[in-house]
């Protein structure tokens, strides 16, 4: 069932083309990957459905309402540029950004004392934000996008700048969100968190979705076309392949993409006539790999992938 | 179309977080402090001026004048006449006496002006108070001389007392309260100058530390930020409101307790008149401060709320434009300039309130919130003018809240550079 429908949606900003006719489903009880380069145009979407901003053109609607402040209280929403109230005291910053998503009080301090004790915060209720550390304020981030329990939740880019505990307990509530049948949309710029979580994803580039659908489909669709070799030896033969793509390289290491209709053999026979294989095996392509496919190499700037 | 239910929780939390910090509590009660002080001072000053232990010797050669200085204040006055003048300069000197007088015959016939020999520190005011003693003794002895009768004689004490009563009560009294009241109407601007640039600010700041946090955008995820703009100016208002009130109560309480507590330090001496006199004039009546009438009181509130709506949505839309702080001069120049204009136009309406220049400050809803109140402490402004100049400023309030929101919307989510007059132009036209 799709909880958020983005349908021919546009965006502006003066002339730059923020978005650009962009249409993509999320539905409820999956994980839903926004990726893209940084500018792709993922924040601006994600702003869009949480009617923070409006688009120009094109209807986005929320459980089949058009967003609105109503539509703003069933989602959760952690945005790139997170932050609290400094000079607030734990709990009654959580009480207020609670109550402002609509709870009445009682219930909100119920859910803020659940949260705090699940995340082994309780005794940081009466302190002020300031004194807390970073990793400390990213748990109450958190606990302040899902304390009202809705049914959808948006992050943008929720891993940059979390230390590696927080980065394990957020996939940790993301997996277990998706296990209570709610909705989950966060947008990455790094492909391999996708590929580790992601069931559907949106692939953005320059404001459009050039790719969208199910993950484990547009990878199957995508082919074997994709070869892992291991080997010892002398490895420069690799560099003088044709009709490939090295998408990584190190002195025994390499995966190479065949671009036309060559057979993976020719590159096993090349490999056997110059060094000893270790392991050779075709897999799908990575997404990096279907994305750089998919947008074309030349408008792919390779450092804004990771 | 506003939830004003979101709007409430958002000044809930500006209001109590700034009515519950140091900075707020330490503001409220020093200002009012600081006027107590101010009284006491005056009071003090005016109290340690009267000291009445000054110890005159008079070395009276008529032998009539001494008796009737000791008649007026045998505190001050003390016989020393059969003292040599020279033992008398000595225990000046010493500090046995705090000076001398001596009066000789020229001083009753020749009109020659009596010398008072002092050490140490003397005060105008004592000075006038020994001068008046000696002019009513001569002028006594005099008349006496002339056998004047009694009826005659009687005319110079009642033109004594008369004097007395002028001093206190009749015109001198109205001259000092329209004085009063112009000192009060431009008091009145100022403070409200000073407060819708000081609250002004603190908005500002408010709204620059939502987006410095990096707060804004989750709260923007739950609230329209016309809602949050509202509640943030209601609740900066409910603050100032609270600051005034209490100020305002303090120093009701204050100028209550003043003339009790100035008549309790002067106490007895106030009790005959000529010892008041002689205590430096002081009358308590002179701590009471005239009655200042409800609906100026009443005006001062509106106007300043008003005053806020007005340049709060300003200052809010400027606070969304930066970063930072030392980001906003550029922006907040043209704010600026327009409310200095009307506190320079205050000191026109304080001197003539009723000019073309005066009723045009106070009707132009950018200076109104300053000027108006300035003339309605002076003058009796028409209740049409009143009326009107609160319709313009509703008028304008709609346009700069129109105005602010849209910037306010596409700032607050706008991070890195400084952003001019070229971009909120922009971002007015974007939403």
């Amino acid at each position: 069932m799709s909880v958020i429908n983005v349908k021919n949606v546009s965006k502006s900003f003066g002339k730059t083309r923020a978005v650009i006719n962009v249409s993509f489903e999320v539905e409820t009880g999956k994980i839903f990957g926004l990726l893209g380069p940084n500018g792709a145009g993922k924040t601006t979407t994600l702003r869009m459905i949480n009617y923070i901003i409006s688009p120009d053109t094109g209807e986005i609607r929320v459980h089949n309402e058009t967003v609105s402040s109503k539509t703003q209280k069933w989602i959760g929403y952690l945005p790139e540029e997170r932050g609290l109230y400094k000079k607030m005291k734990v709990g009654e910053q959580l009480l207020y950004l609670a109550q402002l998503k609509g709870l009445s009080t009682g219930e909100a301090k119920k859910r803020i004392r659940y949260w705090l004790e699940r995340f082994g915060a309780i005794d940081w209720h009466s302190k002020q934000v300031g004194e807390l550390s970073k990793g400390m304020s990213q748990k109450i981030q958190f606990i302040a996008t899902i304390v009202h329990e809705p049914d959808i939740y948006i992050f943008d880019e929720p891993f940059s700048g979390l230390d590696p505990i927080n980065s394990e307990l957020l996939k940790e509530i993301i997996i277990e969100l998706r296990e209570k049948g709610k909705a989950v949309l966060f947008s990455t710029h790094r492909m391999e968190q996708v590929e580790q979580m992601c069931d559907d994803i949106c692939l953005f580039n320059n404001g459009r979705a050039v790719l969208t659908g199910n993950l484990r489909e547009i990878k199957k669709n995508a082919g074997k076309n994709t070869v892992l070799l291991e080997f010892v030896g002398d490895g420069s033969f690799i560099e003088l392949l044709d009709g490939v793509r090295i998408n990584n390289r190190s002195t025994n290491f390499a995966e190479i993409r065949i671009l036309d209709d060559q057979k993976p053999q020719m590159i096993l026979e090349k490999a056997m006539e110059h060094t000893e294989i270790q392991k050779f095996e075709l897999v799908e392509p990575s997404l990096t790999e279907i994305f750089i496919t998919t947008v074309g190499e030349d408008n792919v700037n390779p450092k804004e992938l990771v | 179309m506003m939830n004003w239910r979101q709007i409430l929780l958002v000044l809930k939390r500006e209001y109590l977080t700034r009515v519950k910090s140091t900075v707020f509590i330490i503001s409220t009660l020093l200002i009012p402090l600081g006027f107590v002080a101010y009284i006491a001072l005056i009071i003090g000053i005016q109290f340690w001026e009267s000291e009445p232990q000054q110890d005159i010797g008079i070395h009276d050669q008529t032998e009539m004048l001494v008796e009737r200085l000791i008649n007026q204040n045998d505190d001050r006055y003390t016989d020393m006449t059969h003292v040599p003048v020279d033992s008398l300069r000595s225990l000046v000197i010493i500090g046995q006496l705090d000076g001398y007088i001596l009066l000789t015959e020229d001083h009753i016939t020749g009109g020659q002006p009596p010398e008072y020999i002092y050490t140490g520190s003397s005060s105008v005011t004592l000075q006038t108070s020994i001068r008046t003693d000696l002019r009513e003794a001569i002028r006594e002895e005099r008349l006496v001389r002339e056998q004047v009768s009694d009826e005659i004689r009687n005319i110079f004490e009642t033109q004594v007392s008369l004097q007395t009563r002028k001093l206190t009560e009749t015109g001198d009294e109205e001259e000092d309260h329209a004085a009063f009241y112009a000192a009060l109407g431009f008091i009145l601007g100022l403070v409200i100058f000073f407060s819708l640039f000081m609250y002004g600010t603190i908005i500002m700041r408010g709204v620059i530390e939502e987006k410095s946090n990096r707060i804004i955008e989750v709260i923007a995820s739950s609230i329209r930020p016309i809602e949050l703009l509202t509640g943030k100016i209601l609740g900066i208002t409910s603050v100032a409101i609270t600051q005034f009130a209490v100020w305002t109560l303090l120093i009701v309480l204050v100028a209550m307790a003043a003339g009790p507590i100035a008549m309790m330090l002067v106490g007895d001496v106030t009790a005959d008149p000529a010892a008041m006199e002689a205590a430096g004039g002081i009358d308590p009546a002179m701590f009471e401060i005239p009655a200042v009438p409800v609906s100026l009181v009443f005006g001062f509130f509106v106007f300043f709320v008003l005053g806020y709506f007005l340049y709060s949505a300003l200052f809010a839309s400027i606070g969304s434009a930066v970063d930072s702080e030392s980001d906003t001069q550029q922006l907040m120049m043209p704010v600026f300039v327009v409310l200095f204009i009307g506190f320079f136009l205050n000191m026109e309406v304080v001197q003539n309130p009723d000019s073309g220049i005066s009723l045009f400050g106070s009707l132009f809803p950018f200076f109104a919130p300053m000027n108006m109140i300035s003339r309605m402490a002076i003058s009796s402004v028409p209740l049409w003018q009143i009326g009107l100049s609160i319709f313009l400023m509703l008028a304008t309030i709609a346009g700069t809240m129109l105005l602010s929101a849209r910037i306010y919307r596409v700032g607050i989510l706008q991070y890195g550079g400084k952003a001019g007059f070229k971009d909120l132009l922009k971002w007015f036209r974007q939403s």
